[in-house]
Parts: C-alpha cells; structure tokens; sequence
C-alpha cells in the first residue's frame, strides 16, 4: 500500500456526528447570550438619546472617549 | 460640532449594533455552528481522546465565540479562531488531566460509508491506530486528511515550521501503512 492508497482509504471514512445534548447546550446558552447582549443595546440606546434629548450629550461623548478601543480581531489564548 | 459628529456616530453603530443582534447574528451563529461543529467535534476528540472533555472544549470555543460576538468583536474570520480556540482548550485540560491512556480512550475518528466493505472492515483498526500516533502526528493528520487544512495552517497552528508539520504527516502516514501491511 502507497501514500495515495492510504490517503484515499483514509479520506473515505466520514466523521462522527457530534451528539444531540451537544447541540442543545451550544445553542440555547447562545442565545441567552445573545439576547443578554441585546437587552444591554437597547438600555445602552435608551440611555443614550435620554442624555442626548436634556443636553447631557457630552457625557455619552466622555463615556466613549474612555471605553471605545480599536476593534480587536484576537484568538484567546487561555 | 466635532463632539456631536463623533457621539452621532457612537449612537448609530451601538444602534446598528442592536439591531444586527436582533435581526441576525443568531441565525448566523447557528449556521456558523452547524457548519464547524462536526469537523471540531473530531478534532477535539482526536486530541484529548475523551468524549466528556471534547464536548467541553467544543462549547467552550463556540461560547467564546459568541461572547466576542455579542461585544461586537468577532474576529474576522471564524475558522482560524474556532480551530485555535478548540486546540487551546484542549491541551489546557491535557494539561491538567493527563491524556486518556490508548486502552482506555472509547472514542471513534471515523466512520465507515454504508456498503463500503472495505472501510467496515478496516475502521476499528484504523481507528485505534489513529489514536495510538504520538498527539502531534495524529493531528497533522486528523486536519489534513479530514478538514482539508493546508499544512501552512497547520504549521501555524502547532506553532511549528511549515517543513515539520509535513514530516509529522508523512511519519504518520508511514506508520499506519506499516501496521496495515503487518495486519493484512
């Protein structure tokens, strides 16, 4: 038997399915974040236009001025 | 002026932001998971050969990418971080619990296509000379013959020279074709 034969032979066999539990656990503690995140968003909006509409504007500028960063494009390393 | 220009422009992209959450990103996340759970899934078998610890690091990755996501910081592309990510958990638990001993580790790389008698017959074996490699060869090969990664990617990934992950590859691919040969 040769590289290529082996190759082909291996490259035949197809992948186990991951199991269903698995599935279930990603996605639904997925969208809890997400819908965590979303609910954040909107307070964030809310509070926003709030401040902006009595003149607080300056405050959401000083915020963003001290919490906005470069969008960071990192693998974490743990 | 400048400050109103700049705050306007804060309000829209948290705004857009919201709304990409509500409208898309989880439609998004699942198809980014339907599509990379099965080859992960693998993946993290064949490095912890352990099923409780593989599914861990698998939703460990994804998580954390939706986190990165879910602050708006989603790294551009989904594979290179998946691959990482899954790698790095996995050799953190390797790290803490010593790899499965081969007589014990109850996992399977691979499955047989229906009908193929070929493969049927030979998948138990294969399958535990895969697991029986040394940890870096296994995955040199796990990656390049099932998840079509090119060595450069794999390299990078081990963190090694690109001329290594190839000789890792072809060790391997020479030790499995010995102990065929010695089985037929």
């Amino acid at each position: 038997m040769n590289d290529d034969r082996l190759e082909r032979l291996l490259r035949g066999y197809g992948l186990p399915e991951p199991p269903p539990a698995l599935d279930q656990r990603v996605l639904v503690q997925a969208e809890r974040i997400l819908a965590r995140a979303r609910a954040r968003a909107a307070i964030a909006g809310v509070a926003r236009e709030f401040a902006n509409a009595f003149g607080f504007g300056y405050v959401n500028y000083l915020i963003d001025l001290v919490t906005s960063t470069d969008a960071e494009y990192r693998v974490d390393l743990i | 002026m400048e400050s109103d220009t700049g705050d306007r422009r804060h309000v829209d992209r948290d705004r857009e932001r919201g709304l990409g959450l509500a409208r898309g990103e989880e439609a998004a996340f699942t198809a980014l998971y339907h599509e990379y759970r099965t080859r992960l899934h693998q993946y993290a078998l064949s490095l912890v050969r352990n099923r409780e610890s593989a599914e861990d690091a698998v939703q460990d990755a994804f998580l954390g990418w939706v986190r990165q996501l879910a602050a708006g910081k989603a790294p551009r592309q989904a594979a290179p971080y998946l691959y990482a990510s899954v790698r790095n958990r996995c050799l953190d638990r390797l790290r803490r619990r010593p790899e499965v001993a081969l007589e014990d580790a109850q996992v399977e790389l691979l499955v047989a296509p229906a009908g193929d008698e070929e493969r049927i017959g030979l998948r138990h074996g294969l399958n535990r000379l895969l697991l029986a490699l040394p940890e870096e060869q296994r995955e040199v090969v796990v990656l390049r013959t099932w998840h079509d990664l090119e060595f450069a990617a794999i390299a990078e990934l081990q963190g090694t020279p690109l001329n290594t992950a190839i000789a890792r590859y072809h060790y391997a691919l020479a030790k499995l074709r010995k102990e065929l040969e010695a089985h037929e």
